[in-house]
């Protein structure tokens, strides 16, 4: 045959299909290929803070918040189908539940944020809830309602400092924890999240995102594992919305900004969809380069767009999905 | 002088291989068919002649899925159209009836007939309309009937209908018959007999269940496994051994 007699074969590396099972734990290099890249990413980000002064402290703590938001996202769009663009409003209830909470009962920082992760989930599903039986676009436009339905209504009655917000709360003990608190819960999260989806019920999820009423059709009921799903989602954005007015010591209509439900889609779309530490990786680093373009002014929205998009022009999949190929597959050239 | 000529085709769904070698041909004015099994690469060989595969491997690309090979010759009226979107072969003549219809659940049925004739000009549009309705009257009763509320029957008709439409040179009928009632068959057949006598149009029908195709087909390969096993007219399809075990049951 004439120009095309060759093509790129892609076949997994022996170690990966080796690993698959429980023999993983017979050798030593399966061990490792198996730990290498969690253990990168667990040692990295836990050593990290060494590396950087007060500031970059600073943005890693907004990345994390960015990363968390990220996994929330994906973890609705790809394993239930929803797609789900009210981030902020998960961070807006959780800081404002946690803020009030320590404005008004003077209550801990610490104890203030579980209060507002659980309190805010609550808040977070209930409202949603009525959305749930839409899908696709109409989802989304809802979901991005609710942020800005809020600012109204604190704007409106004027309530918890409406548009000054209150400032002069308390922090976290000492920068250290800051650090440390949100690269656990990312952490933790993305470990949990990642193991639910393959459970049961991640499976149910992942069904409902491919057809609903073929999952209906088997007895289980949708929308109690809807709300499960965003209850989860909320849960973790939620936490990033407490301990982000306690980083700052300050809560305000900001909290709803649509910065918290835009970036962390972008973050997912460079790192890869439906990979969830993509999310965590992309927001990892999203944030540093918007804070690094700073001195651009205006300008950096540009060059942060023109990023954006050549990532969906040349790597519509995202640098995770491709590296992690990279790591489990090799190519060559097959005659055929 | 054949249409369609389709040269050791081969394509590749990652390293599963979906066509292997494949090569057939439609001739001017004939009904070609094309039978096999599930999984013997009839959905594939459609949408590799359509151009669908083309934004198949695109979408798959986006996702970082599955890479699909497409690798052979195409010659449809003597031109290589294999690195062609779908559109432009549609607009040259290759017009597929898609698998399970894929009709506009939302429009009318007449929408659906009238997006389908987007290509056409006015008057054939016109004529090619009335044409359809005396070959499926149903499908003037129903004129304003949504999509989605029609039975699979006449959803079928409606979409060889909506692929009449776009005037096509080649048209092809990804199985046709699927799920449908035995009179319902036979209309179908009919029709694409009628079609066929009509408007000395080439016709490539994929379909599992040879029954009622094979009697009207002039020329029929059997698929297995992605390659052409076996090849022949309708008469010495049916007289086959083998494909009268296969597809008969005899």
């Amino acid at each position: 045959m004439p120009k095309t007699a060759r093509r790129k074969k892609r076949l997994d590396r022996s170690v990966k299909v080796r690993t698959e099972g429980l023999y993983a734990l017979t050798s030593w290099s399966e061990i490792t290929y198996l730990l290498l890249p969690r253990l990168v990413l667990i040692m990295g980000l836990l050593s990290l803070p060494f590396f950087l002064d007060m500031y970059w402290q600073r943005v890693l703590c907004a990345a994390g918040i960015y990363g968390l938001l990220a996994l929330g996202f994906d973890f609705l769009a790809e394993f239930v189908g929803l797609v789900c663009l009210g981030g902020a409003f998960f961070i807006g209830a959780g800081g404002y539940i946690s803020g009030l909470l320590n404005a008004y009962l003077g209550l801990s920082p610490l104890v203030c944020i579980p209060i507002a992760t659980v309190a805010g989930a609550v808040i977070s599903t209930l409202v949603l809830v009525p959305a749930l039986r839409l899908r696709g676009i109409y989802f989304a436009i809802v979901s991005f309602m609710f942020p800005l339905f809020a600012v109204y209504i604190i704007v409106a009655l004027s309530a918890f400092g409406g548009t000054e917000g209150i400032s002069a709360l308390d922090n976290l003990p000492n920068q250290w924890v800051e650090v440390y608190l949100i690269l656990a819960a990312v952490l933790v999260s993305l470990f949990l999240l990642r193991r639910l989806v393959d459970e049961d019920m991640g499976l149910i999820l992942r069904a409902i995102k491919d057809n609903d009423q073929a999952v209906k059709a088997s007895g289980i009921s949708i929308t109690t594992y809807k709300i499960r799903a965003v209850f989860i989602a909320a849960l973790i954005g939620c936490f990033g919305g407490a301990y982000l007015t306690h980083l700052y010591g300050w809560l305000g209509i900001s909290l709803f900004g649509m910065d918290f439900s835009i970036l962390p889609i972008a973050a997912t779309v460079m790192g890869g969809m439906g990979t969830l530490a993509g999310g965590v990786l992309g927001a990892l680093l999203l944030t540093p380069l918007s804070e690094a373009l700073r001195g651009f002014g205006q300008l950096r929205v540009v060059l942060y767009c023109f990023i954006l998009l050549l990532f969906i022009v040349y790597k519509p999949e995202g640098f995770l999905s491709y590296f992690q190929r990279k790591y489990h597959q090799f190519e060559l050239w097959e005659e055929v | 002088m054949s249409i369609l000529k389709v040269r050791e085709l081969m394509v590749f769904y990652e390293n599963a291989i979906a066509i292997n070698n494949a090569s057939l041909e439609c001739e001017r004015g004939k009904i070609t068919g094309v039978f096999g099994t599930n999984s013997a690469g009839k959905s594939t060989l459609m949408y590799t002649i359509s151009g669908i595969i083309l934004d198949l491997k695109r979408k798959e690309q986006m996702r970082g899925g599955e890479r699909i090979t497409v690798l052979g010759s195409i010659l449809y009226e003597g031109e290589e159209v294999i690195e062609l979107e779908a559109s432009v072969r549609a607009r040259k003549g290759i017009i597929l009836c898609p698998e399970r219809r894929r009709i506009f659940q939302e429009s009318s049925v007449i929408e659906n007939l009238r997006i389908g004739g987007i290509l056409a000009t006015r008057q054939q549009a016109k004529r090619t309309l009335e044409y359809i309705y005396t070959i499926f009257p149903v499908l003037k009763d129903l004129k304003n009937r949504e999509g989605g509320f029609l039975s699979g029957g006449e959803q079928q008709m409606l979409a060889i209908g909506r692929a009449l439409m776009a005037q096509p040179k080649l048209l092809l009928l990804d199985e046709p018959l699927l799920g449908l009632s035995p009179t319902i068959e036979e209309i179908l057949t009919d029709a694409i007999q009628d079609i066929n006598t009509k408007f000395g149009l080439a016709v490539l029908i994929v379909e599992q269940y040879a029954r009622p195709i094979l009697p009207i087909i002039h020329y029929g390969y059997v698929l297995e496994n992605g390659s052409a096993v076996l090849e022949g007219t309708s008469e010495e399809l049916i007289e086959n051994p083998d494909v009268k075990s296969a597809y008969f049951g005899l």
